[in-house]
């Protein structure tokens, strides 16, 4: 794996370089500001980065700013950002988050878990190629062939606030290690995506998940709200600003948007997409594992709501047929 | 774990000989700060201080610097506290900031001393 670390701090970067040695069988690139990352990111004779390593304080261009950057440009959108932060640096790990960071590791320091991090990112950097790949594919050929499951968590580009899944699981790990007075997990299923999906090309269902993405977006866009698709037409939603969602509301004003809203699949028929919301479910007083699982007890009643609102239209117009 | 890198050693030797460098920095900073009589130069010189301090506390606790590490860290939060708080705003620096970096400073020259 080729890594680029960017970092002002000399120290940091020759002992980012012993680091990889020992781990073995990676290459690291470094880089001592952003603005000379960013010009080395823009000279063809660079060769593929895997992985970016990226301090967030760092005078002139911080790494935030940076990681914003990488995500900007379609041949970086999906690679593995990690930031290197001091604990001084919490207040700006959502806004890290928020600019596409796939996960961080705190300095000082410890090798096991700069190794455990990294050994993370090289897998993900193989699943996402294969995923990538699969999205590319799709989005040049719309073609038939190509198949996203429904249960794949497709990473969704371009849109505010919307970050990779894995990230958001490193994100919610994050959130259990500090204060989680105020946080709130919520979620949206799209009603009945299962039929999209079986009618729709990858491209279409892949167009239809992030045009949706980008309404749930707008609709929160005044919340500080961290979101990610978790497949299965479900999005989870994470607000640490101890705003009280009303689901009920914010289910009305995403299908209003979405009603508003004119989507076509490829053949130019309009396609209806509407979702539903589960509980909102706050994080007080969790830890560990049980974070993860209000994440999950979110998701889940997203989706349960959603099934329930499909069955009570059959049902009331099977009883109607009946009467 | 520590001594599994096989460098460790250069780049520790490197580390004191920048903080040398950058404890003298660090002093300069907290001295115009205290000298200073307009808040644009005392935040000015604090935002300069907590720049190196940030460097320092975020390498010199993976070199075996703990203490030091700890020490910069201090300082830095409590510079950003108080350049984030209503007391920012004022033409005078707090002596607690200026009295912590006499502190540090005078671990720095320790470590320095005993590495020399």
């Amino acid at each position: 794996m080729r890594i680029l670390a960017v970092d002002d701090d000399p120290i940091i970067l020759e002992l980012l370089g012993q680091f990889v040695e020992i781990i073995g069988a990676h290459e690291l690139t470094t880089a001592p500001s952003a603005l000379h990352a960013i010009d080395m990111l823009g000279d063809p004779n660079l060769g593929p980065i895997d992985c970016f390593m990226l301090d967030i304080q760092m005078p002139g261009m911080d790494g935030i700013e940076l990681a914003q950057h990488i995500r900007n440009s379609s041949r970086h959108a999906d690679t593995p950002i990690l930031m290197l932060t001091a604990m001084s640096d919490k207040r700006y790990i959502d806004a890290a988050f928020a600019a596409g960071a796939t996960d961080y590791v705190t300095k000082p320091f410890e090798i096991a878990e700069l190794k455990a991090r990294i050994g993370l990112v090289e897998g993900m950097v193989k699943d996402r190629q294969q995923r990538t790949k699969k999205i590319f594919a799709a989005k040049t050929i719309a073609d038939q062939a190509t198949h996203m499951e429904l249960f794949e968590p497709i990473p969704i580009y371009d849109v505010d606030n919307v970050i990779d899944y894995t990230a958001m699981e490193n994100y919610v790990a994050q959130l259990s290690r500090s204060a989680l007075f105020g946080s709130t997990a919520f979620a949206f299923t799209i009603r009945e995506v299962d039929a999209f999906h079986a009618t729709m090309t990858s491209f279409e269902f892949y167009s239809l998940v992030s045009d949706v993405a980008e309404i749930l977006s707008d609709t929160l866009v005044d919340h500080q709200v961290l979101m990610s698709y978790a497949g299965n037409g479900t999005f989870v939603c994470i607000t640490e600003s101890g705003w009280r969602p009303n689901m009920g509301g914010l289910m009305d004003a995403v299908n209003f948007e979405l009603s508003q809203t004119e989507l076509f699949d490829n053949n130019g028929e309009r396609v209806h997409p509407r979702v539903s919301s589960g509980e909102a479910v706050r994080l007080i007083w969790k830890s560990g594992n049980s974070v993860m699982d209000a994440l999950g007890q979110a998701h889940a009643s997203a989706e349960a709501a959603s099934v329930a609102h499909t069955k009570s239209l059959n049902d009331f117009w099977q009883n109607d047929q009946q009467a | 774990m520590l001594a599994e890198l096989p460098g460790i050693e250069r780049i520790r030797k490197r580390f004191v000989e920048m903080l040398a460098e950058r404890q003298t920095q660090i002093a300069s900073h907290g001295l115009a700060a205290w000298d200073a009589t307009t808040v644009e130069e005392i935040k000015g010189n604090l935002a300069s201080a907590q720049a190196i301090l940030h460097q320092i506390a975020g390498s010199a606790g993976s070199l075996g610097f703990e203490e030091l590490g700890r020490m910069a860290r201090k300082c830095e939060t409590q510079i950003v506290d108080h350049l984030a708080g209503p007391s920012a705003n004022r033409a005078d620096c707090p002596i607690e900031i200026i009295s912590e970096l006499d502190g540090f400073v005078a671990q720095c020259r320790k470590e320095i001393d005993a590495h020399a």
